[in-house]
């Protein structure tokens, strides 16, 4: 192809031949940066990530799918088929779920009437949900383990109560993620002239609360949401210290006695996981109204999820 | 009885007197608007209407009834603010139909009067829409029909245009009258836009500082105002130094020519004042500059014409009329004169123009008044 037959057609392929002159290289970038032809440091970056974080997942595949000498799907029919497994992630997902449900309803309100009402107590309860940020959980299990532990002052441990200790402290350590995601879903809405003009159409707050607010915030509720419960589907410190047979601690210990079995599992709370996020991203981008408020979560409004973190 | 009465309102926010002293009583069906500039008091008085905020002291009574410690959700008000509010998580039928669901009432009246309101605002085909698919002159049409779906005793206006460009504000506060007239509604205006106040209001409240400057109807407001804060806040005003003659006789003087002015007499003799009158009551003299009729003249050079469509506003710098005698304009004033924008062409910028200032459409306030009003308006 000449040079000269060159306009705003120009394909990926052709552009290195033809280029020439200050008006083509500006026409060139501008398809660049159009997202038609990737810059080459990004296309590296992207790829050294890619390398990064899937590399290790490869290794756990290759080593869970194998019985050492070739392929083979045996250590993961053994897993799925083992009891150790089956109760471990129904205690799992159910103090995960509850530790969801229970952050949420916690601290949605409150952040809203902070938000509201109480505007000058934010610092206060901003510093107090990343306390568990500069607070290690080994703290906490300390700390819960002398409160409540057996000979302690409330043994919860040993009573029927003990998920209440459990749901309790993944509560405090889901705290930073879920009220920032929840409090700048709250602050990308004008919450007290939604509030005013409910009210003046007669709403009582309660009403309001639930009927503007929550759906107005809905994107943060869905990103609180994830980073609960794959915070708490993943914690280990607090359950094996305070000794809770959960997933994260029944792996561990699989690992130790059957590592392919365990690699094994590990890849199918992988899915697990991503099944949960991609589930909950698609709710979220289908849920009315919300495409322009997507700063809380601007994961969920993009064309892939990313997941914090891997949970497990 | 008067729908909507505010008696004695008072707030403070902290040092800062909000509101003082605030009482109107609004009859049924009138449109009365709240104007002042930014920090006067209105949006702080609306905003107590409401029971958004509680008054200091002072009570808001509608249709007789003392609603000053009701919440909001109980006080039977609409309204409208100027950020629109409208809940982004539904469509605009569902915006209209909000207080109606809140109400309780059946599902198929709430249907039926959401969608004459719809036709009513000129939004039937959008009715389907997020307010993120509207545009501003559409979110703020729902908005109004959402406040006036649930046929509030008083309907409350906070600044509902200022986010809206120039040519969909006019349309809109016309529709504003237009509904609010059909619908019989009370309402309250909050605006800083003096010709949104005069154009579509009953009554205009003046305010300043937190207090009532003047209450009256446009006309009154623009063309008699009673207080200088009002003479200057509302339309262009020009000010010319004048020297009280005889406080006695209401005679004043300029450049060494005496007048009898409206508003001179019982000042202080000796005393500079200024004369107020308004762009469009200065006429034009081609070049002679012999006083007409017992008014004053003023010779000046155009420096600037702004073209305003009908007329076209003239900037005038005051060339010397004789020996200084402090009557002067200051140097960095100007006086605006309006003429046809069709004879405008004959007084190109550089031209010299002599104006006479009828004094019978003007008004004298002292010197001290017109420093009042300076600050009022910072």
């Amino acid at each position: 192809m000449s040079g000269t037959s060159i306009t705003g057609e120009a394909t990926e392929e052709t552009l290195p031949a033809v280029v020439s002159g200050a008006h083509a290289a500006g026409k060139i970038r501008r398809r660049a940066g159009r997202g038609k032809g990737m810059p080459l440091w990004a296309t590296a970056v992207l790829l050294i990530s890619g390398v990064y974080f899937l590399l290790p997942l490869y290794a756990t595949a290759v080593f869970g799918f194998s019985t050492g000498k070739h392929f083979s799907l045996q250590p993961l029919w053994d897993g799925l088929g083992d009891d150790g497994f089956h109760s471990s992630l129904i205690l799992s997902l159910t103090y995960s779920i509850a530790t969801t449900i229970i952050a949420l309803a916690v601290v949605a309100p409150t952040a809203y009437l902070v938000e509201l009402r109480f505007p000058r107590l934010r610092a206060t309860i901003e510093f107090l949900t990343i306390l568990p940020f500069v607070i290690p959980p080994i703290i906490l299990v300390v700390g819960l383990s002398s409160m409540y532990g057996i000979n302690s002052p409330v043994n919860l441990i040993a009573s029927s109560w003990a998920p209440v200790l459990l749901i309790g402290g993944y509560f405090v350590l889901t705290l930073p993620f879920v009220f920032r995601a929840i409090d700048n879903a709250l602050r990308a809405v004008d919450v007290k002239m939604l509030s005013e003009a409910s009210a003046s159409l007669g709403a009582g707050p309660m009403r309001t609360f639930l009927s503007v607010i929550v759906p107005s915030i809905s994107l943060g509720l869905v990103s609180a949401a994830l980073l609960a419960f794959t915070t708490a589907m993943g914690e280990f410190t607090l359950a094996a210290l305070l000794g809770y047979p959960t997933f994260p601690v029944y792996l561990l210990n699989v690992n130790g006695y059957q590592p392919r079995m365990g690699e094994a599992l590990v890849l199918v709370s992988f899915v697990i996981t991503w099944a949960g996020v991609i589930a909950l991203a698609a709710v979220a981008r289908r849920t009315p109204g919300t495409q322009e408020r997507s700063a809380s979560a601007p994961w969920l409004s993009g064309p892939r999820p990313i997941v914090r973190g891997g949970g497990m | 009885m008067a729908r909507l009465e505010l008696n004695k309102i008072n707030k403070r926010f902290g040092d800062q007197v909000a509101v003082a002293d605030f009482s109107l009583a609004v009859a049924d069906g009138e449109l009365v608007s709240f104007l002042g500039p930014s920090g006067c008091g209105k949006t702080t008085t609306l905003r107590m209407t409401a029971g958004f905020e509680l008054p200091d002291s002072g009570s808001v009574i509608v249709d007789g009834v003392d609603v000053t410690d009701l919440p909001t959700n109980k006080r039977a008000m609409g309204m409208v603010f100027q950020g629109y509010a409208l809940f982004p998580n539904m469509t605009a039928i569902e915006n209209v139909e909000f207080g109606l669901a809140v109400r309780g009432r059946p599902v198929a009246e709430r249907r039926a009067q959401v969608a004459e309101l719809l036709e009513l605002f000129g939004l039937g085909h959008v009715g389907g829409s997020y307010p993120h698919q509207l545009s501003g002159g559409q979110q703020q049409r729902v908005a109004l029909a959402r406040a006036v779906a649930v046929k509030p005793g008083v309907l409350l206006l906070d600044e509902p245009l200022s986010a809206v460009d120039a040519k969909v504000r006019e349309e809109l506060r016309t529709e504003i009258r237009r509904m609010q007239v059909q619908l019989g509604i009370t309402t309250i205006l909050v605006t800083h836009d003096q010709s949104e106040a005069l154009s579509i209001s009953d009554r205009v409240v003046v305010m300043n500082r937190g207090a009532i400057e003047e209450i009256g109807t446009p006309t009154q407001i623009y063309a008699e105002p009673r207080s200088a804060f009002t003479a200057g806040f509302i339309g262009a005003m020009n000010e010319i130094p004048v020297r009280i003659v005889s406080g006695a006789n209401g005679i004043v003087e300029r450049w060494g020519r005496r007048v009898t002015a409206p508003g001179a007499a019982g000042l202080p003799d000796g005393d500079l004042a200024l004369l107020l009158v308004r762009p469009e009551s200065l006429e034009p003299l081609g070049t002679t500059t012999a006083a007409l009729n017992g008014d004053l003249t003023l010779t000046g050079q155009v420096e600037v014409q702004t073209f305003l469509g009908a007329t076209t506003r003239l900037l005038l710098r005051e060339l010397p009329g004789g020996a200084d005698d402090g009557s002067a304009l200051p140097p960095t004033q100007r006086l605006a004169v309006d003429v046809p924008s069709a004879s405008a062409g004959q007084w190109p910028a550089g031209s010299e123009i002599a104006v006479r200032i009828p004094v019978a459409a003007s008004r004298v306030i002292t010197d001290r008044s017109a420093e009042r009003r300076t600050r009022g308006v910072q």
